[in-house]
């Protein structure tokens, strides 16, 4: 260590590396170059993945047996009776949305 | 009323990498410029336009991977490592570079009186003499302000091959400037 303090050559190369290099516009041509900003639109993938579970939800609907009713389900469900098909549709739909809720939460997170 | 001190490295990280806050990056780079740019600068032999143009990519770079940025390392050191390999693509397209070349690089001859004051060069032009492998030692240990140990690990090469050409550029700087240690 002694060695190295009284070294010119080392006191000479610290001396130099201590000099500050002055910045002169350079940060701004950096920030100039960055890529432009991100359009944030955190709406855009909520309405995705709902509307993707709802258009799940709509199809399984459409093509499940005849008879069978949301809205029937739902009341069906109030009643405690969960073990009529249209029952088991709306548990099935709600199902579907709770799990695209619990998707976006975890991303979020 | 007390000064607000300057946020830490890691905070300014954090904003940019979870609010893409351009006004903390902008931070990072005003306060690590002048060491990329000296570092450069010397890696470059003294070519500043070059160097500028090197930095501007490291930071650049630096902003598109901040993300993979681990917090158990300087910020100034994993700048250095992205700054250093810009600066070894650029000049391996240029020509070949060889780090750890310890055989073929002229040792300096220490016994060599000095030279006179008029022909002596200035440090500059003389960091820009020494083998690739002398000036990315001498770059990461002084201009960088590694250990040898982290500048072994930016550069890639051994650690014993850093302490040599550290102790081989600075023999031959004291033998071209014409100073003799004390």
């Amino acid at each position: 260590m002694i060695e190295t303090l009284r070294d010119p050559i080392d006191q000479r190369l610290r001396d130099d590396a201590g000099r500050s290099v002055a910045d002169d516009g350079f940060t701004v041509r950096v920030l100039l170059a960055l890529p432009a900003p991100r359009t944030r639109r955190p709406w855009l993938r909520y309405a995705l993945v709902i509307s993707s579970a709802a258009l799940g939800c709509a199809l399984a609907w459409l093509l499940a047996p005849g008879g069978i009713s949301l809205a029937q389900g739902f009341v069906d469900l109030a009643r405690q009776q969960a073990q009529t098909p249209s029952a088991l549709s709306a548990l099935g739909v709600a199902l579907a949305m709770g799990v695209a809720a619990v998707v976006l939460v975890a991303e979020e997170n | 009323m007390a000064e607000r001190p300057e946020p830490a490295d890691s905070e300014l990280v954090l904003a940019v990498v979870t609010h893409d806050d351009r006004e903390a990056f902008a931070q990072l780079v005003r306060r690590h410029q002048s060491l990329v740019r000296a570092t450069l600068r010397r890696l470059a032999k003294g070519d500043h336009g070059l160097a500028d143009d090197l930095a501007q990519e490291t930071f650049l770079l630096a902003w598109r991977n901040l993300r993979a940025f681990r917090f158990d390392a300087r910020f100034s050191t994993w700048l250095y490592r992205i700054a250093f390999n810009a600066w070894l693509t650029d000049a391996r397209k240029r020509r070949e570079v060889l780090l750890d070349d310890l055989e073929n690089a002229p040792a300096a001859d220490e016994h060599a009186p000095a030279l006179p004051a008029a022909e002596r060069i200035d440090l500059e032009r003389a960091l820009a003499t020494l083998s690739d492998g002398e000036r990315a030692a001498i770059s990461a240990c002084y201009y960088a302000d590694l250990t040898h140990e982290e500048a072994a690990e930016a550069t890639g090469m051994p650690l014993g091959t850093v302490k040599t050409h550290i102790l081989r550029a600075k023999a031959k700087l004291r033998a071209r400037l014409g100073e003799e240690p004390r």
